[in-house]
């Protein structure tokens, strides 16, 4: 059921872990925080971008990492997954929510691999409100 | 045979080295051999927030390494891109601290780009060998961190 509603239950723990919150209406929130044991990314590979398929074409797309640490091989790839997704994806706007200086390089540079980087750009935790 | 703290002295100036390799795309094979790969091992840089235990300390390198991958500026120039200045060493029996002023220069396309930051490194002695456990620099100042963003956006410096 790809357009149903996804559940916004945390997965993994406070050391490491991600929530998605979406569906109905069309537009994705992703929170994600600490470092990513095995576990929590092969988690977000199943549901993340499972999630990134609600996306409606007027959507918003929001990834809150403001509490999320620079993330190893195999969690970079996860997220380079879900990037490759929403780059073959219409949706009116990308946000990221910025914390940590050298996560936010990470993304950044991910999401210039990815090409989706034109169409995610990043905010500050203030400016979006949250 | 120097005295424990030459070899304190230089371990924190090989940490240096490493640094340079890993800034000149030279690899993090260096990096990697100079700490101890404990769970206590942290490391903050002048960007970025602290990692804890040696998965996450490794990762912030690697990604430290990723982010000048973008930098060309030193590319057909000789100059060390930094180094550590008024080094001074303390010994408390197997543990041992550095403290100094780490000064570097960036070539970017359109400026020279300047830093000048406090800096912290202990090491534990294990099984008789000297290595890093911990290294602490100041956060950069803010111009010079968007500097770096920008090339990372841009894919070169």
């Amino acid at each position: 059921m790809p357009n149903a509603p996804h559940s916004a239950a945390n997965v993994g723990s406070d050391a490491g872990g991600f929530r998605v919150l979406g569906g109905g209406d069309g537009n994705l929130r992703i929170a994600a925080w600490g470092y990513w044991p095995a576990e929590v990314i092969s988690a977000f590979l199943a549901s993340a971008t499972s999630a990134a398929q609600s996306l409606a074409p007027a959507g918003v797309f929001v990834f809150d990492t403001k509490d999320l640490k620079p993330q190893g091989a195999e969690g970079q790839e996860a997220l380079r997954v879900l990037f490759r997704a929403l780059a073959r994806l219409p949706f009116a706007k990308g946000l990221i929510i910025r914390g940590n200086a050298m996560t936010c390089m990470q993304l950044t540079r991910l999401l210039r691999e990815c090409e989706v980087d034109r169409r995610i750009e990043f905010a500050d935790t203030q400016a979006f409100g949250s | 045979m120097g005295s424990v703290e030459d070899d304190v002295t230089k371990v924190i100036y090989k940490f240096y080295d490493a640094l340079e390799d890993l800034l000149r795309s030279r690899g993090t094979a260096s990096m990697v051999e100079i700490w101890h790969h404990t769970e206590y091992a942290t490391t903050s840089h002048p960007f970025g927030s602290w990692a804890r235990g040696w998965t996450e300390v490794k990762v912030n390198w690697d990604e430290g390494a990723a982010v000048f991958d973008s930098y060309d500026g030193h590319a057909n120039r000789s100059d060390r891109i930094g180094g550590i200045y008024d080094l001074k060493v303390v010994v408390l029996g197997d543990a041992a601290y550095g403290t100094g002023i780490y000064r570097s220069k960036l070539y970017m396309s359109d400026r020279e780009l300047n830093l000048s930051l406090n800096c912290t490194n202990i090491l534990h002695r294990i099984d008789g060998v000297w290595k890093i456990v911990h290294h602490h620099a100041d956060q950069a100042q803010p111009d010079w961190q968007e500097a770096i963003g920008r090339m990372v956006g841009a894919g070169h410096s």
